[in-house]
């Protein structure tokens, strides 16, 4: 068996214990029915291009991008967790080099963020199928968004957790980024609307590409817009991997 | 044929030397102990012949393989105990060394054999099924060492591996050890517990500020260092002239309290203690009880870094 396949073996393990799976399910579970609803009467419909979708179908298709971020939270919490059990050392002094390591994480959250999106697609499927638009572009769409949103959101983890050291630290840093993250993106609510500060810094944020990338799969809205944005996604998520790869090639021993 | 090979090994950290110029050869199927005080460069020097970490400047020749060059190849080959604990939390006792062994691609039979085995060496079967998390720093540490052996390999490194053990557990594991030494491991070994190096290791490197400063047998460090024996003699009562009359003889102390007990520590002992019988005979004081304290390695090793921080000064 390959290096990088054992290690992400190891990763899924460790990482797939009932807490992550409640954290995974239950969360957006409850953001879709309870929120979801509980929010239709204040916001009726939502314009979303040339159609309009009611709310709970708008956010259950938004809470699979934001389960794809959230799930993500693996990556830097392995990462984290190894270096402060001594497990970063441990696998570097057997027969891993780095790199292997490096992937084993992207593979892990890759595969996570997947199961993530599937789970919620399922699960969110009753609300979004009135308005559902599938078509070729669908599932590559979908499979898109997960794996560069696992690469681009797993990177920022990977690279909060090489900086820091107290687990204190890790969680106010992690949770204060990804919260901005989620609220200040079209997961929940859309761009248009908002005031117009608010409405630009939707667009200063990936998680705000990534759901307009899932949602264009499930609606059939792709257009130029989602083209740019998948654009820019590749982008950052590359350069920001490359950041968390060089950081972790350097954390001192 | 020796399997850890480094000449003039050098790390350096900025302006700070860890390692300076550290030259080592461990032979094949043999224990090699490796002894200093804290940061003297113990754990420096493993993390370098392990590949943890690249020299400032030297060559490292593991099981044949130039280290600096082909890391990854050594690592195949070696087991290492890290001095610092090293566990997943969340895991069982017996999942986290069923995961070790996968991630060392060991087949799913021989994991389960071994499994079975350490659990049972190294006395964990009652915790197999309790978290790492829960368990306690001396379970988890015989946790750390006996996870090393669910994979096959020709070196091991370990460093402090019995920081945390109860004495039962310790010589438990040193036995472990010892057993699989004779069927061809060689084992490079730190501790700050002499004695059990005296019991456990073939040869010796005592290493102080970076450098290496003494480098035999047991028994040779012993002979080179341990001239100064220490004989003990207790007299049946005190006798307050006693004082006056050991006048002009060196080398001995006498117990102020019970004013029996005479220790002489010296490295002609056995002169000054005929010295001494010669002046008890005459003066018709009569010994209850003689005895010679055998030359400890922490005797050694205190003298022989004592030594070395003297000449450095």
């Amino acid at each position: 068996m390959h290096p990088v396949i054992r290690l992400t073996n190891r990763n899924l393990t460790i990482s797939l214990n009932k807490g992550f799976l409640i954290w995974q399910v239950i969360f957006p579970l409850i953001y879709i029915f309870v929120a979801g609803f509980a929010y239709t009467a204040l916001i009726n419909s939502v314009p979303f291009g040339n159609k309009t979708l009611d709310y709970p179908a708008y956010i259950s298709s938004g809470m699979i991008g934001f389960n794809i971020m959230n799930s993500t939270l693996v990556s830097g919490i392995i990462i984290w967790n190894d270096r402060r059990h001594g497990m970063f050392e441990q696998i570097l002094a057997g027969p891993f080099t780095r790199s292997q390591y490096i992937l084993s994480n992207i593979y892990t959250i890759g595969i996570v963020g997947l199961i993530s999106a599937a789970l919620i697609a399922a699960v969110g499927y009753p609300l979004f199928f009135k308005s559902a638009e599938f078509n070729v572009l669908t599932i590559p769409l979908l499979v898109f968004a997960s794996v560069t949103g696992s690469i681009l959101f797993g990177s920022i983890a990977s690279i909060i957790s090489t900086r820091l050291r107290s687990s204190e630290g890790f969680n106010v840093v992690i949770n204060t980024v990804f919260l901005f993250f989620a609220f200040v993106s079209t997961a929940f609510y859309p761009a248009e609307g908002a005031p117009p500060v608010l409405s630009t810094a939707f667009y200063f944020n990936p998680l705000t590409y990534l759901v307009d990338v899932v949602r264009a799969g499930i609606f059939g809205s792709f257009s130029n817009f989602v083209e740019i944005e998948m654009l820019i996604l590749i982008v950052i998520a590359f350069s920001l991997f490359s950041i968390a790869t060089k950081l972790l090639s350097k954390l001192e021993l | 044929m020796s399997c850890i090979v480094a000449n003039s090994l050098v790390k350096s950290y900025g302006g700070i030397v860890a390692v300076d110029g550290i030259d080592l050869s461990v032979k094949s199927g043999k224990i090699f102990g490796f002894l200093g005080p804290n940061g003297a460069g113990k754990t420096t020097t493993i993390k370098l012949l392990t590949t943890l970490i690249a020299p400032t400047s030297g060559t490292i020749t593991i099981l044949g393989i130039d280290a600096t060059r082909y890391p990854l190849d050594v690592r195949k080959r070696i087991g290492v105990v890290l001095q610092q604990p090293s566990y997943e939390p969340t895991l069982s006792v017996e999942k986290s060394l069923e995961k070790y062994g996968m991630m060392w691609n060991v087949d799913k039979k021989t994991r389960r054999d071994r499994l079975e085995e350490l659990l049972s060496a190294f006395n964990l079967q009652e915790i197999r099924n309790r978290k790492n998390e829960d368990l306690s720093i001396g379970q988890r540490r015989r946790v750390q060492v006996a996870r090393e052996f669910m994979h096959d390999m020709e070196l091991l490194f370990l460093d402090e591996p019995t920081v945390g053990l109860d004495p039962s557990a310790r010589r438990g594991l040193l036995d472990f050890v010892k057993k699989k030494v004779k069927d061809g491991l060689t084992v490079f070994f730190t501790t700050h517990i002499l004695n059990e190096a005296e019991y456990l290791c073939d040869e010796i490197a005592i290493i102080n500020k970076g450098k290496i400063i003494a480098i035999d047998t047991p028994d040779e460090l012993k002979n080179k260092f341990g001239r100064e024996k220490t004989i003990k003699v207790r007299l049946q009562e005190a006798r307050k002239d006693l004082p006056n009359l050991l006048v002009g003889v060196r080398d001995y102390e006498l117990e102020f309290n019970s004013g029996t007990n005479i220790t002489i520590r010296s490295n002609d002992s056995e002169e000054v203690l005929l010295k001494i019988l010669q002046i008890l005979t005459a003066n018709d004081i009569a010994i209850e009880d003689l005895s010679v304290v055998p030359t400890s390695l922490e005797e050694i090793f205190l003298t022989v870094v004592k030594n070395s921080n003297a000449s450095s000064d």
